[in-house]
């Protein structure tokens, strides 16, 4: 399900199926890495969108948790972690973060949900087709990630 | 020369018919455009789209088709990857079976669960339908899944919008 109305008009009906929050981590860097940083997002952009195709009924897609690179570290935990208290714990037993921001794995302890880290793939010189079947298999593998998670949690 | 001769009061009238029915037309027509919109309006989503499966290669197995086309919502256009699966069935008719679960909409795949290597599965809740896109009884779906009406051109399939089925399992 997408952060949009008609998703959510959705979930509210549906809400026993619906286990499992997707939040998608950008960091915004200005200056030199500004490339990187839009090159990073638009990669985590299309495979979160890709993965939530897979998984409409069961994943919510939140809108991406945005931070400036240039802040501090405890800041940026410490505002994710709000937004960790917000969901609804009853509602969403399993939280997932994606990024292809290295650091956050050294933080991945202090959070309570799953970080999937993936190294950010240079999308923009790749043709439409290519580009779906790289997104794809990269979900692919997500997707047994996800499916051995709810396994797990029977 | 003709042998009737135009009198200028016939020559006046006739003019003037001519002139005011040219202009009446052109009232008219709107209004009738108007009144009969909804006939004459093309329909939406009614274009079928090519997808790059042969005809010949449809077996009848199950095989995943992906197709594009633009999107708009709204003033952003995008293009939009959809996916089918086809086959062929007993009767040597082609199927094509819309991939979104009737459950909550997630993505139903053919043989990927191993219990049920000859059911459509989907992931999310187990949801199952049978080859021909029924739903199983027991699983989440209520609905068979729907299905793309299809042409061929050129050999090549061409798909429609997906449309739901009525039977129920």
């Amino acid at each position: 399900m997408k952060w949009v109305s008609k998703d959510i008009e959705i979930y509210l009906t549906a809400k026993e199926y619906v286990d499992t929050a997707v939040i998608p981590l950008y960091s915004v860097s200005f200056g030199n890495e500004m490339k990187q940083s839009a090159s990073n997002a638009e990669f985590i952009t299309l495979l979160t969108n890709y993965l939530e195709r897979q998984f409409t009924g069961r994943l919510m897609l939140v809108p991406p948790y945005t931070y400036l690179k240039s802040d501090q570290y405890e800041d940026i935990i410490n505002g994710l972690k709000k937004w960790e208290e917000n969901i609804d714990k009853e509602q969403f037993k399993h939280i997932f973060y994606i990024t292809s921001e290295i650091d956050w794995k050294n933080f991945e302890d202090e959070l309570k949900g799953s970080l999937i880290w993936l190294p950010s793939l240079p999308l923009e010189h790749l043709n439409e087709s290519q580009r779906i079947s790289m997104v794809e298999s990269q979900v692919k593998q997500l997707q047994s990630l996800f499916t051995q998670k709810w396994h797990e949690n029977l | 020369m003709s042998k009737h001769r135009v009198s200028r009061r016939q020559f006046l009238s006739y003019t003037l018919t001519g002139v005011g029915g040219f202009m009446a037309a052109g009232m008219l027509m709107p209004m009738v455009r108007f009144a009969i919109d909804p006939v004459l309006k093309a329909e939406a989503g009614g274009d079928f789209i090519a997808t790059p499966l042969k005809i010949k290669d449809i077996t009848t197995e199950p095989q995943r088709v992906d197709f594009t086309f633009e999107q708009k919502d709204a003033w952003y256009t995008s293009d939009v990857t959809n996916t089918a699966w086809v086959y062929k069935d007993e009767q040597d008719n082609i199927v094509a079976l819309s991939p979104v679960c009737k459950h909550l909409g997630c993505t139903v795949g053919w043989a990927s669960s191993e219990d049920h290597p000859d059911q459509f599965f989907c992931p999310c809740h187990f949801g199952r339908y049978t080859k021909d896109g029924t739903n199983v009884k027991g699983t989440p779906p209520l609905a068979p899944l729907d299905v793309y009406p299809i042409q061929e051109k050129d050999g090549l399939l061409y798909l429609g919008k997906a449309e739901p089925r009525t039977k129920e399992a």
